[in-house]
């Protein structure tokens, strides 16, 4: 393998751009035609198996929601949905929630990461455990953390020992979102820490040498060394924890149902009372449709704003 | 720095915070764990005040372990098993060369392609599983392990996470290797690969989980017993009218613990850095 200088890869990067040989240019053509072949049995998969059946929620969002009428109505769900205070409610309780457990999972999952790439004994056990709960069924863990978070619970149990009063937990409205917040990192946050311990080892020990000849100090060099050689890794953590907790439905859906007072209705487990105890499978899709836009405007954003895309 | 045990104070304390993390992770499964061994009139006994007999299953049965080794579990956690690693296996095989193209090669409509991986993740699968799984019946895909498997293989996800730890390979190993006359397959099998295996980890575990935890689908594609998957013959653990916790605590207790080992035979490849590896090799 070819001698390399040890440089950052976004110098290397911009730099070979600049300087790319006529050679490469004239194999552009057939660069084409490679990523063609290596990209078909990805692209099929997800046009066949995401995209066309999100076609199909898009065109059932267009019809009468069955209710004495058929038909094409156009955005008649949307406006209706949208002007519905229960769905409001459930947008606005989502991006609370969305506000909260993304930088509060992601700053964990940093932390743990950096901890876990020190050498010590045995680390690889420790961070196979920090794993373990988000490969647990996530009924068993909401049917563990239900009972946890009980009253008469193990949690309050524990607070009794030290003397803090008894707590709601999941059956009061100010508590229920941040139980299942606590609920939901207890699971994302071991498993995002996996790709920031990947990301921490792809920076090379050189460029802390260096910081360490030019004085730096711990907090220093995880300024000016870690965070910015991380930028990629954390991007792919942020975007997709982002949309994980969008998504997050088992979980409230067994614990909560969306209670108490509609504390911890998430767009989620709206859609599903739409369609299964409602019957208003229009409107379901709508709400998913419109779901997919908000992601769809967060990721854009982080990709915009955020350095790490490429 | 003195040193006990050939490790410094600073070790020590680094050790200790790895250890209660693992705790905080570990108490609920614990708690769930002790539950597993307990009779069902036992489990909800001894959670407040905490005494000793919380921390410990007396009086102790077996009843929970006999109760799922003669349900559906057993064959459950192999089929789950099978269906898991065969994701793994032909997700990574699809998504290694996407992410490869989307990394190392430049062609005309690469936003596009991006943003088509991009809108794929975006979708909740639960949502679009309904009207997908009448397409797979009308392609007579329903009961069979390819009817499970399918949907977790183009997983969008993956793609992009190994996408950002492919453009970490520095391009003059690429430029090199054209030079010296690879072939664009050698290149992504010979460099990229070796390269990002924490990467190829950390999009086989986005596989993995997927089929995993996967529960509407299997319910919907494979309701025929022989392909039960293991979150499902959980849940038949809870009847109309009783539960079974010792069962349903065991059961996912032994589904944790899978990947676990797994997991643990991995954490060797968590060690070389792409630079060094580069520079050195």
């Amino acid at each position: 393998m070819p001698k390399l200088a040890a440089r950052t890869s976004a110098t290397t990067r911009s730099g070979s751009a600049a300087t790319r040989p006529g050679w490469l240019k004239r194999l552009t053509g057939r660069e084409s035609y490679v990523a063609f072949w290596f990209l078909l049995p990805a692209l099929a998969m997800l046009v066949l198996l995401r995209l066309w059946p999100l076609g199909g929620a898009i065109a059932t969002s267009t019809q009468a929601s069955g209710f004495g009428k058929t038909g094409f109505v156009g955005i008649d769900n949307y406006v209706r949905i949208l002007q519905d205070a229960t769905f409001l409610n459930a947008l606005k309780v989502t991006l609370l929630f969305t506000v909260l457990v993304n930088p509060f999972q992601i700053v964990l999952a940093l932390l743990f990461a950096v901890l876990l790439v020190q050498k010590i004994p045995a680390v690889g056990l420790w961070r196979s455990i920090i794993f373990l709960p988000a490969a647990v069924p996530q009924s068993v863990s909401a049917v563990i953390w239900g009972i946890v978070f009980r009253p008469d619970g193990p949690m309050n149990g524990a607070l009794k020992v030290l003397g803090i009063p008894q707590q709601p937990f999941l059956t009061s409205p100010s508590q229920a979102l941040l139980s299942i917040i606590v609920i939901v990192s207890w699971v994302g946050v071991g498993f995002w820490m996996m790709f920031l311990i990947a990301g921490l080892k792809d920076i090379p020990a050189e460029l802390y040498e260096a910081a360490e000849v030019d004085g730096a100090g711990s907090l220093r060099k995880f300024f000016s060394v870690t965070i910015p050689q991380l930028r990629r890794p954390l991007l792919f953590v942020l975007v997709a924890d982002t949309v994980a907790n969008f998504l997050v439905f088992a979980p409230v859906q067994i614990l909560t149902k969306g209670g108490p007072t509609g504390s911890t209705d998430l767009v989620m487990v709206e859609i599903f009372n739409k369609a299964f105890t409602t019957g208003d499978l229009a409107g379901a899709t709508a709400g998913t449709v419109l779901l997919v836009l908000v992601v769809l405007a967060v990721v854009t954003a982080q990709f915009r704003l955020l350095p790490g895309r490429d | 720095m003195k040193k006990t045990f050939g490790l410094s104070v600073q070790k020590y304390i680094l050790l200790i915070l790895a250890i209660l993390i693992s705790l905080y992770a570990l108490a609920p499964l614990f708690w769930a764990g002790i539950g597993a061994f307990r009779t069902e009139q036992d489990i909800f006994k001894y959670m407040n005040p905490l005494t000793w007999q919380s921390f410990i299953p007396a009086p102790f049965t077996w009843d929970n372990v006999q109760v799922v080794l003669q349900s559906s579990f057993p064959r459950a956690l192999l089929n789950s098993i099978i269906v898991t690693a065969s994701t793994v296996a032909l997700g990574l095989a699809v998504s290694v060369p996407a992410a490869f193209a989307l990394s190392a090669l430049k062609f005309r409509g690469q936003g596009l392609v991006f943003a088509v991986i991009l809108l794929s993740f975006l979708i909740p699968f639960d949502s679009i599983a309904i009207p997908l799984s009448a397409t797979f019946r009308t392609l007579h895909l329903q009961d069979g392990f390819l009817g499970l498997i399918l949907p977790g293989i183009g997983n969008g996800l993956a793609i992009f996470q190994l996408r950002q730890f492919f453009l970490n390979v520095p391009l003059e190993l690429k430029e090199a290797a054209r030079l010296d006359g690879m072939g664009w397959f050698a290149l992504m099998m010979k460099i990229y690969v070796p390269l990002a295996k924490p990467a190829l980890i950390g999009a086989g575990l986005l596989l993995f989980i997927f089929q995993w935890q996967a529960y509407l689908w299997p319910l919907l594609i494979a309701p025929d017993p022989q392909y039960i998957q293991a979150p499902i013959a959980i849940a038949n653990y809870a009847g109309e009218h009783s539960v079974a916790y010792g069962a349903i605590f065991l059961a996912g207790i032994v589904t944790a613990l899978v990947p676990l080992v797994v997991l643990l035979f991995t954490q060797k490849y968590f060690t070389q850095s792409i630079a060094t590896s580069g520079s050195k090799g």
